[in-house]
């Protein structure tokens, strides 16, 4: 009898928790999701609702002009491009380098491994500095060189640790000892045995290295004069100085060739902001849903041990 | 049988290091380019501090100028701004890391409390989203919904009878907006660890509870926080290492004239004084204090961490 009641007043308190998570779980949703799906539905609004606050939970006069006002920014569509080649040639010298160094670092004996730790680990704490590493690079020539953009930043001590701790975790050693046994040298058993089973650490390695050098803006505001070389961060940025100030028609005014006068210019760039916001998204998270299966199961195993 | 069977493996084991030892130079070759990028990126700019101690002038480069000893250094202490830009910096990472820090664990012991695994992938699937949003487009994003004529929040204020504010252009906005918009990006990527360790609990620790009558507030309160507290201390010292290292590139989006006089920080400073009106020296020196002041700080606070909890990283 006792213990019946006990029962049900612990099943009543749970359920209680049960009803505060599930609440819990929808405010924070909301508050995740809400910000992303505002712009979603603002980029394929009117602009003059936009301004006056009627979009808030559809699109309202349903409308392509942002995205067709985009497509003439010339500047634009030029550092899209220069993104997509920056972050592509980037993402694979990230990951051949990556790989290769954290196969080395996963091998119990060699000559030299705690040197090399040590050599990796303490960029971890302490660099040049901003200044510092203009000037050195300025020197070595890669100040306006595109080459820049794509090595600066390609390889991580973090993402060479994690690739390290899932090539010793996932990689049995008894597979290196039959392949040694069958006369097989360093580079075969790396790229024949290691790689095809590194499917997981490369799609995480894919989207760590591939999102941070697409989000990149700092690159290159710094290291460009060339307007041509900019990728897209960097010029999202000048469009963004100028939205402080409400100003953005201006800036879309002077990149378009066709805007028909100033005040259509303002108008449409109320819409085409969101616009932008869309397309300089959409790949990363694109990129993201694709490779999320393989996503948690990585990260955990890599970063678990490290 | 059993000896030749032994003979056998060790013939083999000999084998495998002999085969080892000869191929040792792919390895070498293998770990080289992981090597020289550090050198280059990472090794070589180290070599660029010394124009912290020089008076550095573009046509003499990094060898050639003038030695001026700690003078840079001893400017920028008696600099006027010497004070607000440290109250600033620190300000805005230690309040930022209050106030971070214990999101993501509130967040994972929640997640893990949800019944239902395909509910759970959804949720973990979009707390995550934020995290691919890039600066630029975070900021840009605050100054849409922010804007004091059409944002979001401005309409809103306004149904209501209130007064628009320009809260980007208000410096005791800032650090709210810093704040809060940093949270909204990370919280939800930051419980990926302890989701993990979560996940690893013992589950016959639960199922003892349960037969013992405990509710489901006493599991997390017994169970899940004893068992991710060395997860939290671990996140903990790495992110008190980073304390003065605050994310400069946003706040470099997010600076506007208005809110100059809390959102000035040293990263900010060096690179506007630095590359912007190319004060070398200055700003290398600037930078290089930080990066010792940042250097001290992981080591004493590893230290600290290892004597109280026996959690250390190195």
């Amino acid at each position: 009898m006792k213990i019946n009641k006990a029962k049900k007043k612990l099943s009543i308190e749970n359920k209680i928790f049960y009803i505060f998570n599930t609440l819990f779980w929808i405010v924070i949703m909301f508050m995740i999701l809400y910000p992303l799906y505002l712009v979603l539905i603002a980029s394929f609004s009117d602009p003059d609702a936009i301004v006056k606050g009627e979009v808030i939970w559809h699109p309202v006069d349903f409308s392509f002009i942002g995205y067709k006002a985009i497509l003439k920014y010339g500047e634009m569509l030029h550092s899209y491009l220069n993104s997509i080649l920056y972050t592509l040639t980037s993402v694979i010298i990230s990951i051949l380098v990556t790989l290769s160094g954290a196969y080395v670092l996963s091998r119990s004996k060699f000559f030299g491994k705690g040197v090399l730790n040590f050599y990796f680990v303490f960029t971890m704490f302490f660099n040049g500095g901003l200044i510092p590493t203009f000037l050195v690079m300025k020197d070595i020539g890669l100040y306006n060189n595109p080459l820049i953009m794509i090595l600066m930043g390609c390889v991580s001590v973090w993402n060479l640790m994690v690739a390290r701790t899932y090539i010793q975790t996932s990689v049995p050693q008894e597979l290196y000892e039959a392949a040694m046994l069958d006369g097989a040298d360093h580079f075969q058993y790396f790229f024949k045995i290691v790689i095809p089973l590194c499917k997981t650490i490369i799609a995480v390695l894919a989207v760590y290295y591939g999102v941070s050098k697409w989000n990149d803006y700092f690159t290159g505001l710094v290291y460009f004069r060339d307007r041509e070389y900019l990728p897209l961060q960097t010029v999202l940025r000048e469009i963004l100085a100028t939205l402080q100030v409400d100003k953005s028609g201006d800036y879309m005014l002077s990149m378009s060739e066709n805007a028909a006068s100033m005040n259509e210019a303002v108008r449409i760039a109320n819409v085409a902001k969101y616009c932008i916001i869309i397309v300089a998204t959409g790949p990363v998270v694109v990129l993201y849903m694709f490779m999320q299966k393989y996503f948690e199961k990585g990260v955990m195993i890599g970063s678990l041990k490290g | 049988m059993g000896k030749r069977m032994k003979k056998v493996k060790q013939r083999k084991k000999k084998v495998s290091i002999k085969a080892q030892m000869k191929n040792q130079w792919q390895l070498y070759l293998l770990i080289l380019p992981a090597v020289i990028y550090f050198f280059v990126f990472n090794y070589m700019p180290l070599y660029g501090i010394q124009i912290a101690f020089k008076d550095y002038k573009a046509v003499s480069g990094i060898m050639g100028s003038a030695w001026v000893g700690l003078k840079q250094f001893t400017t920028f202490f008696h600099a006027y701004y010497f004070k607000r830009l440290m109250i600033n910096t620190f300000l805005l990472n230690v309040l930022y890391l209050l106030c971070s820090f214990p999101i993501p664990i509130i967040l994972a012991i929640f997640l893990n409390q949800i019944r239902g695994e395909k509910i759970k992938r959804m949720i973990q699937t979009s707390i995550y989203v934020p995290y691919f949003i890039s600066t630029v487009v975070l900021a840009g994003m605050l100054y849409i919904f922010l804007s004091p004529t059409s944002g979001i929040l401005n309409v809103i204020r306004e149904m209501f009878g209130a007064r628009a504010i320009d809260f980007m252009s208000e410096s005791s906005m800032f650090r709210g907006i810093y704040i809060l918009s940093g949270i909204w990006q990370s919280a939800g990527w930051g419980t990926i660890l302890y989701i993990a360790s979560l996940a690893g609990v013992d589950q016959s620790l639960y199922e003892a509870a349960e037969i013992d009558g405990a509710s489901i507030w006493k599991k997390i309160y017994y169970i899940d926080i004893p068992s991710i507290i060395p997860v939290i201390m671990m996140v903990f010292i790495l992110d008190c290492g980073r304390l003065l290292s605050s994310d400069t590139n946003k706040v470099l989006v997010m600076q506007t004239a208005g809110n100059i006089p809390t959102s000035d920080i040293i990263g900010v400073y060096v690179y506007n004084v630095g590359l912007g009106s190319g004060q070398f020296s200055y700003t290398a020196a600037i930078g290089l204090f930080i990066n010792i002041i940042n250097f001290v700080l992981i080591i004493s606070v590893n230290r600290i961490s290892k004597k109280m909890t026996d959690v250390g990283l190195f």
